[in-house]
């Protein structure tokens, strides 16, 4: 699946608050793509566009290669990509059955009739649960794990090949959520299924995504690979971002420089690069130029900072040598790091 | 020196079936103990019984004393009545509620509430001192004064918690109870009110218990730790010890099971099962269907025991001196 140059907007026209500005990503066969970020960045919203759940401003959504715009693609596409969600509690219809939650998808999707009971079966076996002891349950008979067991089910009995879930466990007890994970990463290997864990928890993506996307007011401003993302930040907000995470270890103590603040209004974006408020390396030109994503390691690692060459869009256009030659980014770069080292 | 809050032999009971069951901990001044473990392991029940504030039909038993700075006497929280109560709560102990943010009176300003719960605790205040203290409070907790005049849905959920910690801290108690202060919040919010719990605790002397069930957050924020699993604690002791030697295989596979940065990749294989239901108590040790180490003697139910200084451990087999390896037994299927 390819994302390129989405956009939602919302509110009127006087008053607009840019939710996805210009996001481009791509998820590929059989992938875990974590994609992080603060409470309001718009990694919700970005997800819910990209099944066409969410009315687009510009950018399209192509599954492989054909764009999903239209009736009949976006029903293929919402067969082959499914859907959970953080909230197992508000999901499920609480006047249906387990076994008219689960088959819901099928009746929507018109699958034949006579296969429905097999692939109910098949689903909730797959997500850890007794077909013959669940079936008949209601919502309120089962706990936030079971719930969203259920809730995976359902969203595995068209076979899809991928699969979105947002903050599947974040609602959940340590134990409970490490089962969830476990049965999602077991159908990932079974299945190949490609999976996408929208989260703030940067363990999480540390322990379980291949590549992954940090988002800041609606636009990504760091990619790579899990492990360089997350050892070697090459982005401000994303080195904010490890920093905040609580560690289950000794001696971390809490000296460490911590993100102040909270997101400035959507409405109302600074000037230039949108992280600049709060970012402790900033420098002169970081409230007028709005940066994009430069290559910034071996990998494909990128981000979206004017601390790395490329990052400039006007020096990018007028070709690279022109405002300050090459390596001037690096220079600043270290500057900064120098100085906030010490 | 007597410590701040000591709490010996609590009970809490639902209808016969013990909910807290034979909880004991102390906490001295300046001292933050984390309260940690599952939904419905008795860790919420715990805080509301300290403050007396269990819902109907939930009887509580057991001892619990809390020594102000100056008190001659320990207040016997145990044996209070509602009445008398009113005048430790908020006073002495005051407790941050669980989904606190919503709990915010919705068509009050923020001023007036705090407003409220001075007057209300402490007869004889003036308006102006109250004021004073309101500004005090809000910037103690890192809010502008300013937002004092604005209602609970003007402001987000992180400032909302600020709020909430600045009502527990209103009358100047000697202990505050955090009940998951930070869980509806994401993680750069959760940090900030970390670090302002930490301060406060710091500064103002505060003896704090944080309820949690994210590990990771106690490791970062407390001196001791108490484990509960099924209303029972099942393993304590300073976080360094708890952490670096776990002696209950409970707290052994939590924290195994915990993602850490910069740690091994992928998922370490979950605790099977689920906790047990009150009604239906398993014979024995409350871990023991879950647990991958259970052997006979598990059938009888092990005591809290001293397995190193400052260190109890709830297990038949502690102190481990090794932890055998288990085989990944997979998660199977849920009957």
């Amino acid at each position: 699946m390819e994302v390129s140059d989405l956009a939602v907007t919302f509110g009127s026209r006087r008053k607009q608050s840019r939710a996805i500005d210009g996001v481009s990503l791509e998820w590929r066969r059989g992938e875990v793509l974590g994609i992080v970020g603060e409470s309001g960045c718009g990694k919700s919203t970005l997800a819910r566009a990209m099944l066409g759940l969410q009315e687009t401003s510009a950018g399209q959504v192509t599954l492989e290669g054909h764009e999903a715009g239209g009736k009949a693609a976006m029903r293929e596409l919402r067969r082959r990509i499914q859907m959970i969600f953080q909230d197992p509690y508000q999901t499920l219809n609480p006047r249906q059955r387990v076994s008219a939650i689960v088959a819901e998808p099928l009746v929507v999707q018109g699958v034949d009739k006579s296969v429905h009971q097999e692939h109910i079966t098949k689903a909730l076996v797959d997500v850890g649960l007794d077909p013959a002891t669940y079936l008949d349950r209601y919502p309120h008979q089962l706990s936030g794990g079971q719930r969203q067991r259920v809730a995976i089910a359902a969203a595995l009995v068209l076979e899809p090949e991928g699969l979105i879930c947002d903050e599947p466990v974040s609602m959940l007890d340590t134990s409970v959520r490490s089962q969830i994970l476990t049965v999602l990463m077991d159908l990932q290997k079974r299945r190949n299924l490609a999976l996408i864990f929208i989260t703030h928890d940067l363990s999480l993506a540390w322990s379980l995504c291949d590549r992954i996307a940090v988002m800041y007011l609606g636009r990504v401003v760091e990619a790579g690979t899990a492990v360089d993302v997350i050892e070697n930040p090459k982005h401000p907000y994303t080195e904010a971002l490890v920093a905040a995470v609580p560690v289950p270890a000794l001696g971390m103590g809490r000296a460490r420089a911590l993100l102040k603040g909270e997101l400035p209004d959507a409405t109302d974006l600074p000037g230039g690069c949108r992280f600049n408020p709060r970012c402790q390396k900033r420098f002169e030109s970081c409230d007028r130029i709005d940066p994009v994503l430069a290559d910034v390691g071996p990998r494909e690692q990128r981000a979206a900072c004017l601390l790395y060459d490329g990052a400039d869009p006007s020096a990018r256009s007028a070709g690279p040598a022109v405002t300050a030659g090459p390596g001037a980014g690096r220079d600043r770069a270290e500057q900064a790091r120098g100085t906030n080292d010490g | 020196m007597k410590n701040l809050l000591e709490v010996e032999d609590l009970r809490v009971e639902y209808r016969g079936r013990p909910i807290v069951d034979g909880v004991g901990f102390s906490l001295s001044s300046g001292e933050s103990l984390g309260l940690a473990g599952e939904s419905g392991c008795g860790k919420t029940t715990t805080a509301l019984a300290l403050m007396k504030l269990l819902p109907d039909g939930l009887s509580q038993s057991g001892s619990i004393e809390l020594r102000p700075e100056g008190a001659e006497e320990p207040i016997r929280i145990g044996k209070r009545t509602e009445v008398g109560m009113q005048v430790v709560r908020w006073r002495h102990i005051s407790l941050v509620f669980q989904g606190a943010m919503n709990s915010l009176d919705p068509v009050k300003k923020i001023d007036f509430q705090i407003d409220e719960v001075i007057r209300l605790h402490e007869k004889g205040v003036s308006g102006r001192e109250v004021k004073e203290r309101i500004a005090d409070l809000l910037s103690t907790v890192g809010l502008t004064p300013k937002l004092g005049t604005r209602y609970p849905h003007q402001l987000s959920g992180g400032q909302r918690q600020r709020v909430m910690i600045a009502l527990a801290l209103a009358c100047r108690p000697s202990v505050v109870i955090a009940d998951e202060p930070t869980t509806a919040l994401d993680v750069v919010m959760q940090a900030q009110v970390l670090e302002l719990l930490e301060k406060l605790r710091r500064e103002l002397g505060l003896a704090m218990i944080l309820i949690t069930h994210d590990l990771a957050v106690l490791a970062e924020t407390c001196d001791r730790i108490a484990v509960m699993y099924a209303g029972r604690i099942v393993e304590t002791g300073t976080i360094e010890d708890v952490f670096s030697n776990p002696q209950h295989p409970y707290t052994k596979l939590l924290l195994d099971s915990l993602p850490v940065i910069g740690g091994t990749r992928g998922l370490a294989p979950p605790i099977p099962g689920g906790p047990p239901d009150p009604g239906n108590p398993p014979e024995g040790c409350a871990f023991r269907p879950r647990c991958p180490y259970s052997e006979d003697r598990c059938l009888a139910v092990p005591d809290l025991r001293e397995v190193g200084k400052d260190h109890a451990a709830a297990c038949h087999f502690s102190p481990w001196a090794s932890w055998p390896k288990i085989e990944a037994a997979g998660l199977g299927v849920q009957k």
